[in-house]
């Protein structure tokens, strides 16, 4: 046990000072931070303050008056913005201008079809003019200038222009936000067990074909080195992974408004409770164990690095197979044969499960079963992978089969 | 007491590895294993110490069996390896906490062996950074740094240049005094000559010759004549039929079938009134025996 202790220790110091870990964290963080800052982003921009645009001018042309009044609503709706009347003859001369001078836009109105048609033109299309709110302006004062000429009173027009307010509320257990954070949980699961179970593999492989496991067989039994390394990596991974949510968990606390919508839909993490948190958890230690047992044996079956990846691919290939299986069996949204295949198998189920537990979808019995079948997996495999492992770490000559390694007698 | 190894046979499918091996060191010494390569002493060395499981036979050490849980011996594998990137003395405490001693005893012996092989300055400093004889010396120290009684050396001479060779030496006599059991594999004979008291020779798995070096050579009789003349003697030799071994600047190396021609060709040369400068009569080296041995 001590060993075990000792090599998890060494592995695990090991791999949290390596440049990778710090940098992979650091870019991760930023994302989530700037990830989280968008919906503010978003508000600010949709704010009706147009403050923003102090220092801009418009000309605008109406030649026809087909929008009467408009230059002036213009004015009060847009207080940060100089409107100012512009001649057609001069719109070539504007034109110019434009190009110079980024804070200048060109409004025009003509007909078109019997109707009004307004032209916004800037120097390009980087300029921020608020082409939205000034079109809904304009649209505004049309339409309310139409009105009054058929004889609708004040409270008539105001009403007829009334934007109802509106929002989406569902009776399952999929909601928006589940359903976002799950795919997202689901892909960064699949990304941290990737990565971590190719840890694994690099530092056996490197250590083989290092020859420090000539070194370190002396003083530890292979398996002892075996489930220290893999249990040193996966609590790099479950330290990486707990921070991500934490630091993701205070960003979306802090940054997100509280009001903020996406497509009419509140931000929620209801979902999220205790339970789907820890069960979130040991299907992401479970699915890590599983496949760092699995991965050892690649960089173990390796006499020289650069044979590493082609030695890994079986393993890659199965991980990637059952990430799909299990990443379609969640978005279908369906419980069928296929979903609940996907959900029981141990290769598929880190990865659709978290998916199934933050939507609401998933039965205890069923969570209980995949968790039981996760753990008999783990316990075959890795004696499995112990048996190879132990046979093949002192094996630098050809490269023998998988089954001539499990049959060596240890 | 002592190390006792008894018949003992490790095979990979069909090939024998090592073929019904047995020998017993009693006191403290250096024990000289020694074959070409791919003789076998690796596998030897691992079957004993339980890294790898016999077929057959027994190994003790102080009448118990060896293995990893209940004995701590020392290693130094041929093929070297340290962590590259990672700071010498933090790994010398990773490799000594993983024979069981504790952080601060690790550290201390660490620090111990650091000085006595003169390589304290590159405690902090990263394996990779280090000349290869140092690199060396830090292996070395992961084998000692538990302070085991019973030590393998697998050709702890190779790649070492004069001045490390010669600290390496300092360090075995210095083993030896304190009482360490030491079993040394090497093909270089001369080596193996300089330490060993006994030995046992490997060829293809197979024990071809095995004892105490001193009564091993005994048994061969003087069979070689080293001489040294300002004249030139290659005629008056090749008339007493004496078989030249080697021709060194200052010296030959004969041939002989015992102390009788030894004599007789010293006669021949000082009535011809050539005085030798140097006139040695010995035993075979421990290299023709092998040759001879593994040659057979």
């Amino acid at each position: 046990m001590n060993q075990i202790k000792t090599v998890f220790g060494y592995t695990f110091r090991d791999a949290v000072r390596k440049k990778a870990f710090i940098i992979s964290t650091i870019i991760i963080f930023i994302l989530i931070l700037v990830l989280t800052m968008i919906p503010r982003i978003i508000n600010t921009f949709e704010d009706d303050n147009t403050d923003n645009y102090v220092g801009y001018t418009c000309y605008y042309i109406d030649e026809k008056e087909l929008i009467s009044g408009a230059k002036e609503t213009l004015a009060s709706s847009l207080p940060g913005i100089v409107i100012e009347e512009g001649s057609a003859d001069k719109i070539s001369e504007y034109n110019n201008l434009l190009q110079e001078n980024k804070n200048l836009a060109l409004i025009t109105i003509t007909e078109k079809d019997g109707l009004p048609f307004i032209t916004i033109t800037t120097g390009d299309f980087m300029s921020s003019v608020p082409s939205e709110m000034i079109s809904e302006t304009l649209t505004k004062v049309y339409v309310t200038n139409t009105l009054n000429k058929l004889g609708y009173n004040e409270t008539a027009i105001e009403t007829a222009q009334i934007e109802l307010p509106y929002t989406m509320t569902f009776t399952g257990g999929m909601n928006f936000s589940g359903y976002t954070v799950g795919i997202l949980l689901t892909m960064l699961i699949f990304f941290a067990i990737y990565y971590y179970g190719y840890g694994v593999s690099m530092s056996v492989a490197t250590e083989k074909t290092s020859r420090v496991m000539e070194t370190l067989v002396v003083s530890a039994k292979p398996s002892r080195i075996l489930i220290g390394k893999c249990l040193g990596m996966g609590a790099v991974g479950l330290l990486q992974f707990s921070g991500i949510i934490a630091f993701s968990a205070i960003c979306i606390k802090a940054l997100i408004p509280e009001d903020f919508l996406i497509m009419g839909m509140p931000i929620s993490f209801s979902a999220f409770t205790i339970k789907s948190a820890l069960l979130v958890l040991l299907y992401f230690i479970l699915g890590y164990s599983l496949y760092s047992v699995m991965n050892s044996v690649c960089g173990a079956s390796v006499s020289k690095i650069e044979d590493l990846n082609s030695a890994m691919m079986p393993v890659m290939l199965i991980s990637l197979i059952s990430f799909y299986f299990g990443y379609v069996a969640a978005v279908s949204g369906s419980d069928g044969l296929l979903t609940k295949i996907a959900m029981l198998l141990p290769f598929s189920s880190p990865f659709i499960m978290p998916f199934k537990l933050l939507n609401g979808s998933v039965a205890t019995v069923d969570i209980i079963l995949s968790i039981v079948l996760l753990i008999i997996f783990i316990i075959i495999f890795a004696y499995i992978s112990i048996r190879i492992y132990s046979a093949s770490v002192l094996n630098y000559g050809k490269k023998q089969k998988l089954w001539a390694l499990y049959k060596t007698k240890l | 007491m002592g190390l006792h190894i008894k018949n003992m046979i490790k095979s990979f499918g069909s090939n024998i590895a090592v073929n019904d091996i047995s020998f017993s060191m009693e006191k403290p010494g250096v024990f000289g294993l020694i074959g070409t390569n791919g003789a076998g002493k690796t596998t030897c060395i691992r079957t004993i110490l339980g890294i790898m499981s016999a077929d057959s036979g027994k190994a003790e050490w102080n009448e118990k069996k060896i293995s990893r849980e209940n004995l701590s011996f020392g290693y130094m594998p041929e093929e070297r390896g340290i962590y590259m990137k990672t700071k010498v003395l933090e790994q010398l405490v990773y490799f000594g906490t993983l024979r069981g001693m504790s952080k601060t005893d690790a550290k201390k012996s660490a620090l111990d062996y650091m000085e006595r092989l003169g390589v304290s300055e590159y405690r902090d400093v990263p394996a990779e950074k280090l000349s290869k004889g140092n690199q060396q010396k830090v292996q070395l120290i992961t084998t000692l740094i538990h302070n085991p009684e019973l030590i393998f050396l697998d050709e702890p001479f190779s790649g070492l240049d004069p001045v490390n060779t010669n600290t390496l030496n300092n360090l075995i006599h210095e083993l030896v005094l304190e009482k360490r059991f030491v079993v040394m594999s090497s093909h270089q004979m001369s080596t193996v000559e300089e330490y060993c008291e006994d030995i046992l020779m490997l060829h293809k798995g197979k024990s071809v010759l095995q004892g105490n070096l001193k009564e091993i050579k005994k048994g061969y009789g003087h069979t070689n004549l080293i001489i040294s003349c300002e004249q030139d003697i290659a005629l008056y030799a090749n008339e007493a039929g004496l078989e030249l071994i080697s021709r060194r600047a200052d010296e030959s190396e004969y041939r002989i079938t015992g102390d009788e021609m030894a004599q007789s060709f010293l006669k021949k040369l000082i009535n011809e009134g050539i005085f030798p400068i140097k006139y040695i009569v010995k035993e075979p080296s421990l290299n023709e025996i092998f040759i001879q041995k593994v040659g057979e």
